[in-house]
């Protein structure tokens, strides 16, 4: 079997201003990159993440510091599932705080609101969108979230 | 004009390509590389590492090419602001088109190649942009 491919951001930013470290920060996030160290940062390799790091590499550059992104594989398998794993964990971790959330707003009196279900779904895409390793608890989520608007229309009619 | 992008056009590229046929240069032919090395001189490059016609600061392609070719229409903004969403999903506009232009054009560059991705949503920026308008003229969403 053939190791699997990353990008890996590499990046220098100068600690002030804070705006742009702030503002990459929020990217990296919403990436759901692994930070590998202190500067370096990875995502499974494919066309959309090679070319998101990519511009991210761009405004690092603009913001006065210095990055390249780099196509890499680990040197074993047993690493590249542990990294795999641990970006797993870390966003079962928010699945597991949105199925609470769904619950919690489930019990609340009269059903949840509209608001909170937008709130859920919205907060649901998030976390699709940097979930790279689909896990079951990714579908318990999904399940979650559609039950709660499921009550609310039932509610409703 | 010759105009070079990154292959794998998504709504970023798609979206520029029918801004530069429709508001720029209307002979534009447009060639694809995998690699901002492989661009021809005489090309002009966008939507590409170091192309000047690209992602600068947190606005995407497309809106770069609005601000350089000073292109101020207001349904354009409104295309604009979709595509960013679609693009980058960063929430700074609120746009829920984007969720769902993002995945047709995502879904059609799996089964066309990038040629026919672009003649495909040509007519689909057309109509996006003439409902803009439509919006823009009635105050209100068109029916």
């Amino acid at each position: 079997m053939e190791l699997a491919k990353w990008a890996l951001l590499a990046y220098r930013l100068p600690r002030e201003p804070s705006t742009p470290r702030i503002a990459l920060w929020r990217q990296l996030r919403r990436l759901g990159v692994a930070q590998l160290s202190d500067g370096v940062v990875a995502l499974p390799l494919d066309a959309r993440t090679r070319e998101q790091l990519e511009w991210v590499a761009d405004q690092v550059t603009d913001a006065g510091g210095e990055a390249s992104v780099w196509l890499a594989s680990l040197a074993s398998r047993s690493q590249e599932r542990a990294l795999a794993r641990r970006m797993a964990d870390a966003i079962g971790v928010e699945y597991r705080a949105l199925i609470e959330e769904a619950a919690a707003a489930d019990r609340g009196g009269g059903g949840p609101g509209p608001q909170a279900i937008r709130r859920l779904r919205r907060e649901l895409r998030r976390i699709r969108a940097r979930d790279y390793f689909p896990q079951p608890i990714a579908r318990e989520a999904q399940l979650a979230v559609e039950r709660l608007g499921a009550t609310t229309t039932e509610a409703a009619s | 004009m010759r105009w070079a992008t990154r292959r794998g056009c998504h709504v970023d590229r798609a979206a520029c390509a029918w801004l530069v046929r429709r508001f720029i240069d209307p002979e534009a032919a447009f060639l694809f590389v995998d690699d901002d090395a492989d661009i021809p001189a005489d090309a002009t490059a966008f939507d590409i590492r170091g192309a000047e016609l690209s992602h600068h600061g947190a606005d995407c392609s497309f809106e770069t090419f609005l601000r350089r070719h000073d292109l101020h229409d207001p349904a354009l903004l409104a295309v604009g602001a979709i595509v960013h969403e679609a693009d980058l999903a960063d929430e700074r506009y609120d746009a829920p088109e984007a969720a769902g232009l993002d995945v047709l054009i995502r879904g059609l560059s799996m089964v066309v190649d990038d040629e026919r991705v672009l003649e495909l949503t040509g007519p689909l920026f057309d109509g996006l942009y003439a409902y803009e308008q439509r919006s823009l003229a009635l105050g209100r969403d068109p029916s």
